[in-house]
């Protein structure tokens, strides 16, 4: 338990850690992996609250994801290297404010709630398989809605995206 | 003990494996060659470029090397010779596996030369390619074995290897798994004759070792996955089980690189157009075939 406790706190730091780095760097693909870092971070404090499937999967996606979002930031940054000094941060004041407000709410929830007595894991396995059955049966639609909305949406962005043929010859004649 | 022992396993595996990729690029087959050009790097200069990013540069390497020792943790030789017997072991191969594209991006944009950046995007290219001929051929190996221990997914092909019950599957995880390792011909991010290296082309002395020898742990990473989820990891007769383990895993990493001596290069943009053109239709239809078959036998 105390050895739990030590992991959780040593991950969520380093969560908090890497995400200093991401506003404090000016290299877009340093902040892009820094968030990428500060992500794993909060699945290996999954891990350590011994939810292994939601950790492994969280390590998993968010390594996908922030890779592509680096490729998005180097491509529409004006200085994706942070060479030229450029500032990540802007509107100081109100993220300032924004930032303590949220930081005290947090820790005040988290500090006055009463969270009852704590409850033992279930073994790895019969999380698996909770996690399936729930997903096929209460949650499958809200689930196979939201997939089928995303799908539907990239295939639209990228058709939209798409130079048809006849455009790219016609721009080649003119 | 599993611990040593795997690792010690992975180790001679990796060896074996830049063995047998001398031989399949220079026609010799060399046992000293390997351990004399590794003391050869070790004892060059290592030059950091100019203007790089030190912390991606120096960071890339180790982190290749992790991502593939983490997949192969779960990986078991034999019964009881595993690292981490997870109930997310399967799952747990994709987490470690995704890194392997991060340590490359980062060795691409870290030492700020445009080989290594363009090797660096193009392997992040291919991973939009490949990822999803990872996970949905193992989706479909996890559903015949009705979990995710990849021990449990060894003794569900006690009757038939998945590699003859779902040969859709089997193929296009083979070359899934010769894109995350960039081997020839789907070797984009390094390139050779093209890039001049690409991801390793800054690296040099001590660095370029410790990168090649991530490679090559890499690789035999793969082969062993391939042999758990498709060829019945150490189900096998006569021999101890850990010999069918290593044996297996030693032909595939040996047919992954005898197939990059004889296809040429492929483009990514068309690699790319086959990975979801083809690939995922495939992958998709494979996991509904394997339904039906559990389903009905």
């Amino acid at each position: 338990m105390i050895l739990q406790t030590v992991f959780l706190a040593f991950f969520g730091l380093a969560a908090i850690w890497f995400a200093v780095i991401v506003f404090h760097t000016s290299s877009m693909v340093r902040s892009a992996l820094a968030l990428l870092f500060s992500q794993t971070a909060i699945g290996a404090m999954f891990l350590a609250m011994q939810t292994e499937f939601l950790g492994v999967l969280q390590i998993m996606m968010m390594a996908t994801e922030m890779a592509i979002m680096a490729v998005f930031m180097v491509m529409y940054m004006m200085d994706p290297g942070g060479l030229s000094g450029m500032d990540m941060t802007h509107q100081k004041n109100l993220s300032i404010a924004a930032g303590v407000i949220g930081t005290v709410v947090a820790v005040g929830a988290a500090l006055l709630v009463d969270w009852g007595p704590i409850a033992g894991a279930p073994p790895p396995e019969a999380q698996v398989h909770d996690l399936g059955i729930e997903m096929m049966e209460r949650s499958m639609l809200i689930f196979e809605t939201a997939g089928v909305t995303i799908l539907t949406a990239m295939i639209a962005t990228t058709a939209i995206a798409i130079q048809s043929r006849q455009t790219i010859q016609e721009g080649e004649n003119e | 003990m599993s611990t040593l022992v795997v690792s010690l396993a992975l180790l001679a595996g990796a060896y074996l494996v830049a063995v047998l990729e001398s031989w399949v690029s220079t026609g010799r087959m060399s046992f000293a060659g390997p351990a004399r050009s590794g003391l050869a790097l070790l004892g060059r200069e290592s030059i950091s470029p100019r203007q790089a990013d030190r912390v991606f540069f120096e960071a890339a390497p180790p982190l290749l090397l992790v991502s593939a020792v983490f997949a192969a943790a779960v990986l078991p030789l034999a019964p009881g010779l595993i690292v981490a017997d997870l109930a997310t072991g399967a799952l747990f191969v994709n987490a470690a596996l995704a890194y392997v594209m991060v340590a490359l991006v980062m060795a691409g944009w870290g030492p700020n030369g445009a080989y290594a950046m363009v090797g660096g995007f193009r392997f992040l290219g291919q991973l939009v390619g490949y990822s999803m001929l990872i996970v949905m051929p193992i989706t479909a190996v996890a559903m015949r074995a009705e979990s995710l221990l990849t021990t449990e997914i060894v003794t569900s092909q006690a009757s038939l290897i998945n590699a003859i019950y779902q040969p859709i599957g089997f193929v296009l995880f083979m070359v899934a798994a010769m894109a995350v390792c960039f081997l020839p011909p789907l070797d984009l991010a390094t390139a050779p004759g093209e890039l001049a290296g690409g991801v390793m082309a800054e690296y040099t002395g001590w660095r370029l070792a410790a990168m090649r020898l991530a490679r090559a742990a890499l690789v035999i990473t793969l082969a062993a996955s391939v042999t758990v989820f498709y060829l019945g990891g150490w189900i096998g007769p006569v021999l101890p089980l850990w010999a069918w383990t290593a044996a297996k895993t030693l032909v595939v990493a040996a047919a992954m690189l005898v197939v990059g001596r004889y296809v040429p290069r492929v483009r990514e943009a068309d690699f790319l157009a086959w990975c979801w053109k083809l690939g995922i239709p495939l992958a998709l239809f494979n996991i509904f075939y394997v339904g039906v078959i559990l389903l009905v036998i």
